[in-house]
């Protein structure tokens, strides 16, 4: 799969950082950018459109990222999730990849990460 | 890091006014470094030698440093060693403030050698950025140690200023920290640090500055969107506290997590603990950033 051809659903309860890793998506050339400001959002908005790949903030309201990501993974376990978020902390390292996430991003997240996981995502390898 | 400190430093000490730092912060992106003033930083020449080559050279036509060598001051050896340094920060601001005619050489002299003095910092701690170094500055400038949780409350606040130097400017000066028990709020954002300690953390200014200060951290045009300035400014206390509590997390073994952050507008706030209010001055206006440990 070429990298335009990638569809990807952000989550992230900042509309700053949705806007901000959206444009640095589009820029890549990938059409089909999805956004969701909380937990529940981000598992109706997998369900409905299948990304291939989804950015997911850890704290958020109503649900957080990591229940998020557990309902996700339930729904379909090879989904590819990346935790995104402004604390990686080892307990928190642990619980996002013991339930299921593909990588984890300490905030800032730079152009280069961003761009380096949807690549490996369109080579399979994520 | 140390060249804001060294202005607050200067500002506290009624020195400079805080219109000269603004100033100076300006003026220092074009300054060149002058061999009399990285002399008398060295400690290799006084600001009298320093006004007496300077006003030789009035009627010689020679280099400040070869001047300098003929009268004895210096030698070669460490005029070559002056003009190879890098220089830092803090000497470009005093270099500024002296350009400025804001300092003289002799106050320089005297503010420098009591800056270094006050902070216990050596000329090696105030060309690198060591965590030590700068946690030092930080603990001394703040008094900190006083305080019921100094070691996180220096490790946070530290942390807080790379960050406001990496995604906002260097161009700030640090006031005197205030205890508070309540904090009147025109715009205020709020997040709560929880684990094995807890804590409140604020940024807060007037709409105006509040909203400049979001521009800064955005670097991009969303000044059009609805709200944008508390998600913005929410995003970057997110960003800090978050990087804290990976330090605390990789360097002290804590686990530590955050709240969604809150936006307050036009509300008296209260907190359980006295909390440290920081004022912080940038060219466009005073952002406090809030911390209180519980």
């Amino acid at each position: 799969m070429v990298i335009q051809d990638l569809k990807v659903l952000i989550c992230d309860d900042s509309m700053f950082a949705r806007k901000k890793m959206n444009m640095t998506i589009s820029a890549l050339g990938i059409n089909e950018v999805f956004e969701a400001a909380d937990g529940e959002e981000a598992v109706a908005k997998y369900k409905e459109n299948k990304p291939d790949v989804v950015f997911m903030d850890i704290i958020m309201p109503r649900i957080t990222g990591i229940e998020a990501l557990k309902q996700i993974i339930e729904f379909d376990p090879d989904a590819k999730v990346v935790m995104a978020s402004s604390v990686g902390t080892q307990g928190h390292l642990k619980e996002a990849l013991r339930a299921g996430a593909a990588d984890f991003l300490q905030k800032p997240i730079s152009d280069e990460d961003t761009r380096a996981i949807l690549e490996n995502a369109a080579k399979g390898v994520l | 890091m140390f060249a804001q400190f060294f202005g607050g430093y200067l500002l506290h000490k009624k020195l400079v006014t805080s219109e000269d730092l603004t100033q100076a912060f300006e003026d220092k992106k074009h300054t060149r470094m002058r061999l009399g003033v990285l002399a008398i930083n060295a400690g290799l020449m006084t600001a009298d030698q320093v006004e007496h080559v300077n006003i030789t050279q009035q009627s010689v036509d020679k280099r400040f440093g070869d001047l300098a060598v003929e009268l004895g001051y210096v030698t070669e050896e460490q005029v070559d060693k002056l003009l190879s340094q890098q220089p830092t920060e803090y000497l470009l601001l005093g270099q500024t403030l002296v350009n400025n005619g804001v300092l003289s050489n002799a106050q320089f002299e005297q503010a420098i050698n009591d800056y270094k003095t006050d902070n216990e910092l050596t000329d090696s701690d105030l060309e690198g950025s060591k965590n030590e170094s700068l946690n030092k500055l930080v603990t001394e400038f703040y008094h900190l140690e006083e305080a019921s949780n100094a070691r996180m409350l220096t490790d946070y606040v530290t942390m807080m200023f790379k960050n406001i130097i990496r995604f906002i400017d260097g161009d700030f000066t640090p006031l005197e920290a205030i205890v508070i028990r309540e904090f009147d709020a025109e715009t205020l954002i709020e997040q709560r640090i929880t684990g094995t300690y807890d804590a409140v953390t604020c940024i807060t200014a007037e709409k105006d500055v509040y909203f400049e200060f979001a521009k800064r951290f955005a670097g991009e045009n969303f000044g059009d969107i609805t709200g944008f300035e508390n998600e913005t400014v929410g995003e970057f206390l997110n960003v800090v506290n978050g990087l804290f509590a990976v330090n605390q997390s990789n360097e002290g073994g804590a686990e530590l997590t955050m709240t969604p952050q809150q936006f307050i507008q036009d509300k008296k706030i209260s907190f359980e603990k006295p909390a440290f209010c920081i004022p912080v001055v940038f060219s466009f206006g005073e952002v406090d950033f809030i911390v209180s440990t519980e």
